[in-house]
């Protein structure tokens, strides 16, 4: 046991960016799951990556505002190019995401074959660690999400097919850099995984219910237990993701 | 009532205060071959917390929350310096947000400036590729740079417990004493391993190379942190074929596919060898780490 660790100016601003990336991650991930395009957001975060690269290969500034600019377009141009594909071939969709994935993924390696540089920006981007998360990145990163949240719980309806992609890919490449795809995919997926049977109220208010709880319980368990932080909060994600989905059949089937 | 309180608050902390605190400076260290050197200074007057282990990749670290905890109580941060610790380092020290422990404060201690560096480059040109500006940062594999840094080291544990100065100056002399007998040890038994040829993962034993007169024959690494391409393990192989190589070496925690590929396709052996304090037997302080590593490459000397 590791009481030290347990200190709020340590956890604080952690929890802060798990609340942010909760915050829009939560209904877009019951879209994604409605949608049956798991995957989207590993491809996303992939084309993100390969936009900093391709910066980099350019011999453009790899950190700042230009290598956020690129993993911006990159990401945008692969929902662009979703977007396409969901209109003209829909039935395969999940197999075309799949798709983009790979070859984003060794479009970045081919890139860094002959030019190393990026290739730690490359790394930084899809591995982001919850507790390097400080009050400095958090600002830019919270006016997206409000600006997306605005956005989707209002005018969503009128964007239709595109305008969640753009929505999603603006998302998904700014909280890939604060807290990792790993964090990404479990808080996109888990609580809407386990509150899909609920209607859209419930659903909203128990899948948000339960990201906070699990980002919560997981911070605090990484620091009394010594261990990294976020692939811990991932466990209690998935934890907590099952005992609700239990319940909520057990009560079904009452 | 007032009373109570202060026999059960303050006497113990007054009690506690009339004995010397059993350790008087609180370290952090980087990696854990510094740990050890602050081991053999300072004895147990040193809390000592290594923040990577000997089976660890230092380049790369997983963010804990123990790690912040226990850099903003330290009073000394250890680390190698010249970029190696780039990745993770100033993210954990600004989180940290210990003044003593900051950059340019006597809390700081970076060793690579107290050591010679190798492959300092004469410019920074970022068409070579990825140029470490200030040389290459594996210090810890030449004995002679660990005599320098614990000088250093020393010095530094002296003013900033000045109490226990006497202390640390007679545990100073005490290890260098010993140190340059065994380095004279090593030099007389290194004499048979000049000139032996070595293929490395990464470019993480210069020092080593440099210190024994061995030679680097290649690098299974084609630029570091690149993993090897096959075109790359090709022409490798073409060298062993040209020149006389005795070894293939890699560190614990690199991937054994790539050096096992070429031992088996070249018939040339490949090792483990341990490059800091605890990876493998028999390295449990500095004094092993240097014995075990010429024990292994006097064993495949002909």
């Amino acid at each position: 046991m590791n009481m030290d660790a347990l200190n709020i100016s340590i956890l604080g601003p952690g929890f802060l960016a798990g609340l942010l990336v909760l915050a829009t991650h939560v209904p877009l991930g019951r879209q994604v799951l409605k949608r049956g395009i798991i995957f989207i957001d590993l491809a996303v975060a992939q084309m993100a990556g390969l936009g900093v690269v391709a910066a980099s290969v350019l011999g453009w500034d790899t950190h700042g505002v230009a290598a956020q600019l690129a993993a911006v377009s990159a990401a945008l141009i692969g929902s662009v190019l979703l977007t396409w594909t969901e209109k003209r071939c829909g039935d395969v969709q999940e197999a075309i995401i799949g798709g983009l994935f790979v070859l984003a993924a060794s479009g970045g390696i081919l890139l860094l074959a002959y030019n190393e540089h990026g290739g730690e920006e490359f790394k930084d981007l899809l591995v982001g660690q919850i507790l390097w998360a400080d009050l400095h990145t958090l600002g830019p990163a919270a006016i997206v999400s409000v600006v997306v949240l605005l956005i989707w719980f209002s005018i969503r309806e009128k964007l239709g097919r595109g305008g969640f992609y753009v929505l999603f890919a603006i998302s998904v490449t700014v909280s890939v850099q604060l807290v990792g795809i790993y964090l990404v995919f479990a808080s996109l997926i888990l609580p809407a995984l386990a509150t899909r049977k609920l209607g859209r109220r419930a659903g909203l208010t128990q899948a948000y219910a339960l990201g906070v709880l699990a980002y919560f319980s997981g911070l605090v368990l990484s620091a009394l237990l010594d261990l990294p932080s976020g692939p811990v909060i991932v466990w209690t994600l998935a934890g907590l993701a099952v005992m609700l989905s239990f319940l909520h059949s057990k009560s079904a089937s009452d | 009532m007032k009373k109570i309180i202060f026999k059960i608050i303050l006497l113990p902390a007054l009690f506690m205060a009339g004995f010397p605190a059993q350790a008087a400076l609180r370290v952090f260290s980087c990696e854990p071959e510094w740990a050890s050197l602050a081991g053999e200074l300072g004895g147990d007057k040193l809390d000592i917390f290594s923040a990577t282990r000997a089976q660890q990749d230092v380049h790369y670290i997983q963010a804990r929350p123990s790690l912040i905890a226990r850099l903003r109580r330290a009073d000394l941060i250890i680390c190698t310096g010249a970029d190696l610790e780039i990745g993770w380092l100033p993210v954990l020290l600004r989180q940290s947000a210990n003044p003593k422990v900051q950059p340019g404060q006597p809390g700081y201690f970076a060793a690579s400036e107290f050591a010679n560096l190798l492959e300092v480059p004469d410019s920074v040109d970022r068409s070579q590729g990825d140029v470490h500006p200030f040389g290459n940062p594996h210090i810890q594999l030449d004995p002679r740079n660990i005599a320098k840094i614990s000088a250093a080291l020393a010095l530094r544990l002296q003013s900033l417990d000045p109490d226990s100065a006497d202390f640390y100056r007679q545990r100073y002399a005490d290890f260098d004493r010993r140190w340059r007998e065994k380095i004279d040890e090593w030099n007389e038994r290194a004499k048979a391993l000049a000139g032996m040829g070595l293929i490395v993962y990464h470019r993480s034993w210069v020092y080593l190379i440099d210190w024994l007169s061995l030679r680097e024959v290649g690098a299974l690494e084609p630029k570091p942190g690149i993993p090897p391409s096959a075109g790359h393990l090709a022409s490798i192989l073409k060298q062993i074929e040209n020149q006389d190589v005795a070894l293939i070496v890699r560190s614990v925690y690199q991937s054994s596919r790539a050096t096992e590929w070429i031992s088996r396709r070249s018939e040339v052996p490949a090792v483990v060898l341990p490059h800091t304090v605890g990876p493998t037997d028999g390295t449990d302080d500095l004094f092993g780490l240097f014995d075990t590593l010429l024990d292994i490459l006097l064993d495949y000397t002909q």
